[in-house]
């Protein structure tokens, strides 16, 4: 019982926080078909950028302002980079990504070095919030969750009643459509881009407190992010809320299950000879847990292709 | 693109052509990560080994001439260590330095192996300064390769003695590892000491490397296995995020570690930190000796000696001594000599007595366990924090038994 | 066609005579050039010809060099198969390999295609640190050349004459594929490939077929890649391998036939010389992908291009000044930003930082053979200038190029 809870409530923060990751990158690909390989990176700016504004400004500043900077990164980027590229086609507009994604880590790493830089929870913050089971739950991942959802309710109330949110939603299915009743579509895509990205600035300052913050952030987010986009399905907001508490849940459980194949044969009254073929059979599920999204990705795009929720072809 | 080729295919010609030629200088090369995602690790080995070559040529290199040393970015990988240790040896180089991965320096040594076998009279030499994983000095151990470092049998004896000394061991110990050789060696050994060290392992976990952001579920189950100590040999963030995530949820256990003195560790563990074990090389306040040592290394690279910094520079040393008692021959150096005097080298270090086993080629030296408090006297990573000393080992009390499947095939 | 067979030729001869004009490890760098110059090419056969871009084409290549080295321990250099023509068993498990994540992946197109690679890579990279047997773990499998033919194979130079071998008659087949009609049915399946089955073809099998040759000649590379190192790692089926075949690809240009070989032996070269140079090495490349994605988006080969269609309608005389101009611009620019790059690498490294004194000048700074002083203010204008005048210059020459259009118009 006290492994179901606890693996519950981690799995759903850590599923919340990735949606915070994810939800720029469903909406910038949902829009513009563009695979945004730098946006993990724009997760580590963001972390970077608030662990240097937290020494001038304070904590809660500086994850109201990283986000901003991160934002207007983003426009840039869209507007004289990728708007340059787009009519080349995916291949390019990927590849574009890929080489700023290189280009912002090693600048990251000239200017902060290559250790993790001490970004941490202000004192203020560090307390428990409940005691889960003799174990203290920090108010800190309820923080995180709290902004995750807020976020989540705040874009989808964009999107669905305003004007603003109307707009976007049409760009995305005919860009040409909303282009000739006279909607400045260019600017939407870079705004949706710029709001995309900072998204994943805002997730990154406020996790990087929390988690560590060093260059390779983005590496090591990077994969995990696309598996929910897929999953979730490209471009639907709600796919990706329902992807990343998938993934987030299944990470946390999976640790702590240490069955594997060999049990399941030993079922069936096999297990001698599973456990004498080894490998693969005997791998517990607890050592792949990582692994796990990757299989449920490609689960997911073999069956189901526009993913959970997605309506896009 | 024919005309570039051109003009590099002359350049290099130009280059070649001026290779040295009377008086031999000795040539080492260091091949290491030195950018991409482990730089940090392999900009430590640069730092420490060229601290240490300073110092041999300060005291006159060898032959006459300082020794050269020519650095090698091996991207990260074993395949580009591969071209670069042949690239450095179609260079010259007669000795070959690494070690940020075991992984890499499991390449290096097959590849020194080869080349040697194929090559009698050009030997090359590999000297392993943080190749932990043990089939390097077990069924991969060559007459040319020296291991420089300790390996997993000898932190997790020095770590289980030294804590259940100080009665911080308890009967209960979770091994919490890395899914790759170094963790599976580890948890191997901690395995093995259970007897001795009066515990039993309540839960052993394998997990995926550097690949885990959450470490909340496996605090759970250390929890519910009612563990006192964790044993782990994780690095960088694996070891960092599991004591985050055991102090988010207030957990009481004490962890015994082997990196734990990785740069960045303790400014981002804070006041978590405090009471965890470490058994490392070096503590710089294990006496004037240490100190002198440590502020020197200071002054010259601008941080204390910490991690695998240590160890490199007293393997350097070592390779100072052995080259001292080798007399060049026509001139050049006589790399099997070189080899037949390390094994024979004894030197003093601020840690104690430090010599080569020649049976596998894996350095004997003196192990500290250390405890993090505030009191210390060195401040680490600019927090609050530093290491005091629990425990010391010599060499002979720290090491492991040869490995059986070691078959080492000497020279005549 | 006859330019170009002349070029082929006397690129052939240059290639055969390499070995004596270069040291032994540029020699080295040429065989991984080779290699990569083969996988990029196989990895063209998919994404520039058939229109699907595949980012877990890492796979193949491994498969191959795993297969190969099993094979070099099994085989032992005896019987029917000798050293030299066990990259036969890469192709072989390529082939296989192929077939098998093929048959998935091939049913859907575009982004999705693209995923389900990149998810069967990744998914074949997190399960092979598991499977020692096959896989052997960090330090991964070795093996040793056995002399075959009357050759040893101990030297750089023969196992170089043996990768150019291997490579020049695979890059023939698949020179002779895009001739056969399947190549030409590749097209079609890059361009409509919804016509293809009113044409009574099933698109799901052409796609397959082409994944497969695809997956082959990469499965041969990854052999030859065995033959050269010896051993083989689970770490080469990292996304980042994946990643750099792409690259290279594009880099090179997609369209033609030798461009993506270009790119990868180029990329390959640059990788292998500067990251011995400088530590910001990662930095640069990734500038050059978003500068030659942003502005030769056709990659590297249209300028060969660029030159046989447009010499028709100018003077050779304009294009070469036109050319010059830009390449000039270039190189200033690409000094100034180095310059400025490695003074900051320097400036920001720990090891500098710790020398500083408060309130004393900063030290010098050593870069190609010049103290720079960081405080002086020339150490910053200098590369500033060039940098721009560098841009000023690539700007001139896009201007004497729309001169040279106008002008040639009217």
């Amino acid at each position: 019982m006290e492994f179901f809870t606890v693996s519950l409530l981690n799995g759903t923060i850590y599923g919340l926080l990735l949606f915070m990751v994810s939800a720029g990158l469903t909406l910038i690909f949902g829009m513009m078909g563009v695979l945004n390989f730098a946006h993990t990176s724009f997760y580590m700016v963001g972390a970077y950028l608030a662990y240097s504004l937290q020494e001038v400004v304070g904590f809660w500043p500086a994850i109201i302002i990283s986000p901003l900077i991160v934002g207007v990164l983003g426009a840039v980027v869209e507007r004289y980079m990728l708007r340059r590229v787009h009519q080349y086609g995916h291949g390019h507009q990927l590849l574009l990504t890929f080489g700023l994604s290189f280009i912002i880590a090693e600048v990251i790493k000239l200017f902060y070095g290559n250790y993790p830089v001490d970004y941490r929870i202000p004192e203020s913050l560090r307390f428990s919030a409940f005691d889960v089971f003799g174990a203290n739950y920090p108010f800190y991942r309820l923080l995180i969750g709290g902004t995750s959802l807020l976020m989540f309710a705040l874009i989808y109330l964009l999107l669905t009643k305003t004007r603003v949110g109307i707009v976007v939603r049409s760009a995305i299915y005919r860009p040409r459509m909303v282009e000739a009743l006279g909607h400045n579509v260019p600017m939407v895509f870079m705004g949706v881009f710029a709001v995309g990205a900072a998204l994943a600035g805002l997730a990154g300052a406020v996790a990087g407190a929390f988690y560590t913050t060093n260059p390779n952030m983005a590496i090591e987010l990077g994969v995990l992010v696309f598996v929910v986009v897929v999953v979730g399905g490209l471009g639907s907001l709600e796919g990706a809320m329902v992807a990343s508490l998938l993934i987030g849940l299944i990470s946390s459980f999976s640790v702590g299950i240490d069955y594997s194949l060999a049990d399941l044969f030993g079922l069936m009254g096999a297990r001698e000879w599973a456990e004498g073929v080894g490998g693969l059979l005997t791998l517990k599920l607890s050592s792949l847990a990582a692994t796990i999204p990757f299989l449920l990705m490609l689960l997911v795009l073999l069956f189901r292709p526009s993913g959970l929720m997605g309506t896009r072809e | 693109m024919n005309k570039t080729k051109l003009a590099l295919a002359l350049s290099a010609l130009g280059l070649a052509l001026a290779a040295p030629a009377q008086a031999d200088p000795l040539k080492i090369a260091l091949v290491e990560t030195l950018s991409g995602p482990q730089a940090s690790t392999g900009l430590m080995y640069r730092a420490a080994v060229k601290y240490q070559l300073a110092n041999l040529n300060e005291a006159g290199g060898w032959n006459g001439e300082p020794i050269q040393i020519a650095e090698y970015d091996n991207q990260g990988g074993p395949a580009g260590a591969s071209d670069k240790v042949k690239a450095a040896i179609a260079e010259g180089a007669r000795v070959i330095i690494q070690g940020s991965s075991s992984a890499v320096s499991g390449q290096i040594t097959e590849d020194v192996r080869k080349y040697n076998l194929r090559n009698p009279g050009k030997e090359v030499l590999f000297l392993n300064m943080g190749g932990e994983a043990l089939e390097l000095t077990g069924d991969k151990c060559h007459f040319y390769h020296f291991r420089f470092t300790t390996n997993a049998p000898i932190r997790v004896k020095t770590l289980v003695i030294a804590m259940k000394e100080a009665g911080d061991l308890g009967t209960k110990v979770y091994s919490m590892n890395q899914n790759y050789s170094w963790g599976n060696d580890m948890d191997k050994s901690i395995k093995a000491f259970a007897k001795q060290g009066g515990y039993t392992v309540v839960e052993s976990t394998l997990h995926d490397v550097n690949k885990i952001q959450d470490f909340s579920p496996y605090v759970s189950k250390i929890k519910a296995s009612g563990a006192e100590t964790v044993l782990t040999g994780n690095w960088s963030n694996d070891l960092l995020l599991l004591m985050k995530a055991t102090r988010a949820a207030g957990l009481k256990v004490r962890f015994g570690t082997v990196f734990l003195d990785q740069v960045g560790n303790l400014a981002n563990a804070g006041d978590t930190a405090v009471g965890h074990y470490i058994a490392h090389a070096f503590n710089i306040q294990a006496g004037d000796e240490a100190a002198k040592f440590g502020e020197d290394y200071k002054a010259k690279t601008g941080h204390y000696p910490t991690f695998i910094e240590p160890q490199t520079v007293f393997g350097m040393r070592m390779l100072g001594e052995a080259l001292k008692q080798t007399k060049p021959e026509d001139g050049k150096i006589n790399i099997t000599e070189v080899a037949r005097n390390l094994e024979k080298v004894k030197i003093t270090t601020p840690m104690g007595e430090q010599h080569m086993r020649a049976e596998d080629h894996q350095v004997v030296l003196p192990i500290v366990v250390s405890k993090v408090t505030k009191d210390a006297k060195y401040k680490v990573d600019g927090t609050d924090m530093g290491f005091d000393i629990v425990k010391r080992f010599t060499g002979e009390e720290a090491v492991n038994p040869v490995e059986a499947t070691c078959k080492m095939k000497r020279p005549a | 066609m006859k330019v170009s067979r002349i070029l082929i030729i006397l690129m052939l001869v240059f290639l055969l005579a390499l070995p004596a004009l270069l040291s032994t490890s540029l020699v080295n760098a040429a065989i991984q050039m080779l290699i990569a110059a083969l996988f990029a090419s196989a990895f063209n056969v998919l994404a520039g010809q058939g229109g699907m871009l595949s980012f877990g084409h890492s796979a193949y290549f491994g498969i191959g060099t795993f297969a190969t080295i099993h094979a070099m321990n099994a085989l032992g250099g005896e019987g029917l198969l000798p050293a030299p023509l066990l990259p036969v068993f890469g192709g072989l498990a390529g082939c296989a390999l192929g077939i098998v994540a093929g048959w998935f992946s091939t049913q859907r197109s575009g982004v999705y295609f693209s995923m389900i690679t990149l998810a069967l890579a990744e998914l074949l990279h997190a399960l092979a640190p598991h499977l020692k047997g096959i896989f052997g773990g960090e330090s991964g499998v070795s093996a040793m050349r056995m002399p075959a033919w009357g050759f040893t194979f101990g030297s750089s130079i023969e196992v170089y004459y043996l990768t150019l071998a291997w490579v020049v008659v695979s890059l023939a087949l698949l020179y002779f594929f895009t001739r056969t009609p399947l190549g030409r049915l590749c097209l079609g399946l890059r361009e409509n490939s919804n016509r293809l089955p009113f044409m009574g073809y099933s698109v799901h099998a052409l796609r397959l077929s082409v994944f497969m040759i695809s997956a082959i000649f990469s499965g041969i590379a990854g052999g030859l890649l065995a033959l050269s190192n010896e051993a083989a790692n689970y770490v080469i089926f990292d996304v980042n391998l994946s990643a750099q075949v792409v690259l290279n690809a594009y880099i090179g240009g997609v369209g033609a036939f030798f461009g993506p070989a270009l790119g990868a032996a180029i990329m390959t070269f640059f990788g292998y010389a500067v990251s011995d140079l400088t530590r910001t090495w990662l930095l640069y490349q990734g500038v050059i992908f978003v500068l030659v994605m942003m502005f030769m988006p056709a990659g590297l080969f249209s300028i060969s291009s660029w030159w046989a269609t447009q010499r028709g309608r100018h003077a050779p005389a304009v294009l070469v000044r036109v050319l010059a101009t830009w390449i000039v611009g270039c190189v200033l620019a690409t000094c100034g930003f180095v310059i400025i790059v490695e003074l900051l690498a320097h400036i920001l490294a720990q090891d500098y930082q710790s020398l500083l004194v408060p309130g004393a000048a900063w030290p010098a700074v050593l870069l190609f053979g010049i103290q720079w002083q960081p405080g002086a203010l020339l150490t910053w204008v200098l590369p500033a200038i060039l940098l721009v005048v560098g841009i000023a210059v690539v700007l001139l020459g896009n201007r004497q190029w729309s001169y040279a259009q106008q002008e040639q118009a009217a």
